[in-house]
């Protein structure tokens, strides 16, 4: 394994803030689920279904934040001066925050599908449903909702390398995903809006729900342009990066 | 053998020149000392030797070749920049650990630098609650972990007790005994005229001064008359004591 690799992953096994940011992720789908049944959704319609599952696309705002934690917590603590002493091309540094930080996104994004599976199946039990678990909304949902986190894990590495003050970038984060950039869909219109990054992430883990007259981009481009939001970050993060001053 | 060596090193930030064509040789086997007020360009040329910060002109070289084309720079340079460079919920041995994975150096170092600096009894504990000598010691201990040739010091005696400062001494002079290259930012004149071969001083980011202790003359009250004279600090030092 590249030293640069070892070294994230050592730095993550040996604190504990990111696992808290991590856990909260399943925890809201649980009680995103239980919230849905009991403000009497109905368990006997497949789309009901769906809608719980993908609770698991919502949970992955942890994981956009689990991912700025890994840069711009480095700002923060001042251990960035570490990390580029031992890596002084950075090149690495970025390309392993990346790959790891991916594929902790994908393993959070798995448990939050399982705790949605189980908690969905619980309920609809408990209400007299029947669960479909092999039905393709379940896996449609429950696969755009593992993308997203993936990809907002790795956006999550490319704000933090772009805004370096932790609270700017999370404050930053929060403020686009609750207010920034719904105002600018309602400025560009249905048309345009749907190529933001929100509805491309809505447009994957709500591709069941939401009829296409909403005007949302099917699943698979959904899935390209979040990916290309994905590329594009980490390509910022990666320039932005190399030569920047460490005082 | 590896010398350090700045040539014509310059950094400008906007308008500001914090460092204007600095060259000097810290070579190996020596304590070399490099002095200056406060905001005088000691970090900012230490961060450009270390590729941390980019120079604006000239370039800093270790054992001939820049910090970022070190083979291993983990095991070739040591470095301690400031004390509050840790994550404050990582216990000092997983610190270490970190250090060790990323610079290709035996876990098993980690705790022969924690017995070195005296913190093998705190190696379980989260650096949140270690004193600010404590932090200082772990950072020492981190510079030392790769047993480099060169170290490159910033005020590594900040916040040591007095035992802790005689043990510095010892250890630097120790370092040098075995060749290695040794450059220490500091302020503690007393402490450079018991330790250092070598000296530099700078004033607003110009070396004023460049060569070997003796030719400032003896004693720390010869040393800090020459620091005075030399960074154009005499009449701020007699405004404050008369």
């Amino acid at each position: 394994m590249p030293a640069a690799i070892r070294a994230e992953v050592r730095k993550l096994a040996t604190v504990r803030a990111p696992w808290l940011l991590l856990a909260a992720g399943p925890l809201v789908v649980l009680a995103g689920v239980t919230g849905l049944v009991q403000s009497g959704g109905n368990v006997h319609q497949p789309a009901t279904q769906d809608t719980a599952l993908a609770h698991v696309g919502l949970a992955a705002v942890f994981t956009l934040l689990f991912g700025i934690l890994a840069v711009a917590g480095e700002y923060r603590h001042g251990t960035i001066t570490d990390t580029f002493l031992s890596f002084p091309g950075r090149r690495a540094v970025v390309a392993a925050k990346l790959a790891v930080y991916g594929l902790t996104g994908a393993l959070a994004g798995v448990v939050s599908s399982l705790v949605a599976v189980a908690a969905t199946a619980a309920w609809w039990a408990a209400r007299g449903g029947s669960f479909q678990l092999s039905s393709t909304g379940t896996w449609r949902t429950l696969g755009g909702g593992l993308a997203v986190s993936i990809a907002f894990a790795l956006i999550g590495v490319g704000v933090g390398a772009l805004i370096r003050n932790l609270v700017a970038a999370v404050a930053a984060t929060l403020a686009w995903i609750a207010l920034v950039e719904g105002i600018a869909g309602q400025l560009l219109g249905s048309g345009l809006a749907r190529w933001l990054p929100l509805h491309a992430s809505e447009s994957l883990d709500r591709a069941t729900l939401t009829a296409p007259a909403a005007g949302l981009l099917p699943q698979w481009a959904g899935g390209v342009l979040l990916l290309g939001y994905a590329t594009a970050f980490a390509v910022a993060a990666m320039l932005t990066t190399l030569n920047r001053d460490v005082t | 053998m590896t010398q350090v060596e700045v040539h014509g090193l310059t950094k400008k930030f906007g308008r500001v020149t914090a460092v204007r064509d600095m060259s000097f040789t810290a070579p190996a086997g020596k304590v070399t000392a490099f002095l200056g007020p406060n905001g005088s360009g000691k970090t900012t040329t230490l961060r450009m030797m270390l590729g941390l910060v980019r120079p604006t002109a000239g370039q800093a070289l270790i054992g001939g070749v820049p910090y970022q084309r070190l083979a291993h720079p983990r095991r070739q340079v040591g470095a301690l920049l400031e004390a509050t460079s840790f994550h404050p919920g990582r216990r000092a041995r997983d610190h270490l650990r970190v250090l060790a994975a990323a610079g290709g150096i035996a876990g098993c170092r980690g705790d022969e630098v924690l017995d070195q600096v005296d913190l093998a009894g705190h190696a379980e504990r989260r650096v949140r609650g270690f004193s600010l000598g404590m932090r200082q010691r772990l950072g020492i201990a981190a510079a030392l972990l790769g047993d480099p040739a060169v170290l490159l010091l910033d005020e590594p005696a900040n916040g040591l007790d007095p035992a802790g400062h005689a043990w510095l001494r010892a250890l630097l002079r120790r370092q040098a005994a075995e060749g290695h290259t040794v450059l220490v930012a500091t302020h503690l004149l007393s402490e450079v005229a018991q330790t250092a071969d070598h000296v530099l001083i700078v004033s607003a980011g110009q070396l004023r001064f460049a060569g070997p202790l003796r030719e400032i003359g003896a004693g720390d009250q010869a040393l800090e008359s020459a620091f005075l004279a030399l960074t154009g600090e005499a009449s701020y030092a007699s405004r404050d004591t008369g």
